[in-house]
């Protein structure tokens, strides 16, 4: 491998970036120090935090989750409610087909019990 | 403030660009700009990319020049922003739809025994490897950094970046071999 190694060593000489390159760099630099930027992080971190920034997003998670545990309790009983009703509503529906079915089996024994007419004249010579 | 007084006093250099010496940070730029400009370009194969790239390392750097400890440490930091960055970029769509090398990629001019066309290809080889895989061929060939350096620059294990360059040298021969830009005899 050591030709290749050789060719590529020759290859990938290094390439020099467009002139002016470190001047436009310097010029486009943000106008504050390196130690001012590690004096302002360090302000940052010293900084006191209020008790409302401490403890708002613990009670915003808080009342997230009673917000979720109560409307699932409320869409819980508004389901049961609804089966009850569907319940109720079939049981009501069953009893009226039970109703119907008995009055025309009333009428039916009634058509059956009732004697049936003697027969005429004519009707016993025919036979 | 001119290059060769700079190179001189490196350290004081890179106190006078802490305080905020544009000038002693231009000096800087102006030592490792050629390093951190070819690490982006041999990995994107675009020279506005490896701008952007080397603009981007050097405005980490301005921002972490408390944290740079001596000259040698800033050369090992932007050599591992550079990489790392580049891999990084690579990894994103945008880069990974560039051609392995762009048309009119930069060749440095040839010197009396080389022969350009033969760099070329090694140049469009190379950008046919995985990101990793060409980052640590770049560090190993064009920064000519040792085995453990390039494991520490790109978080790798040494077996690793061990194991890269064997497959990537291997692969390459056998291109080049396929290509008859050399013959298999040349070669041990």
């Amino acid at each position: 491998m050591n030709e290749v190694e050789e060719l590529l060593r020759r290859a990938l000489r290094r390439v020099e970036p467009p002139e002016g390159f470190a001047e436009r760099l310097v010029r486009a630099l943000p106008q504050v120090t390196p130690a001012n930027v590690m004096a302002l992080r360090a302000a940052r971190k010293a900084t006191p935090v209020s008790a409302w920034r401490r403890f708002s997003a613990p009670a915003a998670l808080a009342a997230s989750l009673l917000v979720a545990v109560f409307t699932g309790q409320h869409l819980a009983t508004l389901k049961a409610e609804r089966e009850e009703q569907a319940g109720l509503a079939a049981s009501r529906e069953l009893m009226q087909a039970l109703r119907v079915t008995s009055q025309k089996l009333d009428l039916a024994y009634e058509a059956v019990q009732r004697p049936a007419p003697a027969p005429t004249a004519e009707e016993e010579n025919r036979s | 403030m001119n290059l060769q007084s700079a190179q001189v006093d490196t350290p004081s250099l890179l106190a006078r660009a802490r305080r905020g010496d544009q000038a002693a940070f231009a000096s800087l730029i102006r030592m490792h700009q050629a390093s951190v400009f070819s690490i982006g370009y041999r990995m994107l194969n675009r020279r506005d990319a490896a701008e952007d790239l080397a603009q981007d390392v050097f405005l980490q750097l301005y921002r972490k020049l408390d944290s740079i400890e001596s000259v040698e440490h800033m050369g090992f930091w932007l050599r591992r922003v550079a990489a790392n960055l580049a891999i990084d970029w690579l990894r994103r769509a945008a880069y990974a739809r560039v051609a392995p090398l762009e048309d009119g990629a930069e060749i440095p001019a040839p010197q009396a025994d080389e022969d350009p066309l033969m760099d070329r290809e090694l140049v469009r080889l190379l950008g046919e490897l995985a990101p990793a895989a060409r980052a640590v061929m770049v560090l190993r060939y064009q920064e000519d950094r040792d085995v453990a350096e390039i494991a520490a620059t790109l978080d790798m294990p040494v077996n690793t970046v061990k194991s890269h360059i064997k497959r990537s040298l291997t692969a390459m021969r056998g291109k080049m071999i396929g290509a008859q830009l050399i013959t298999a005899e040349e070669l041990p």
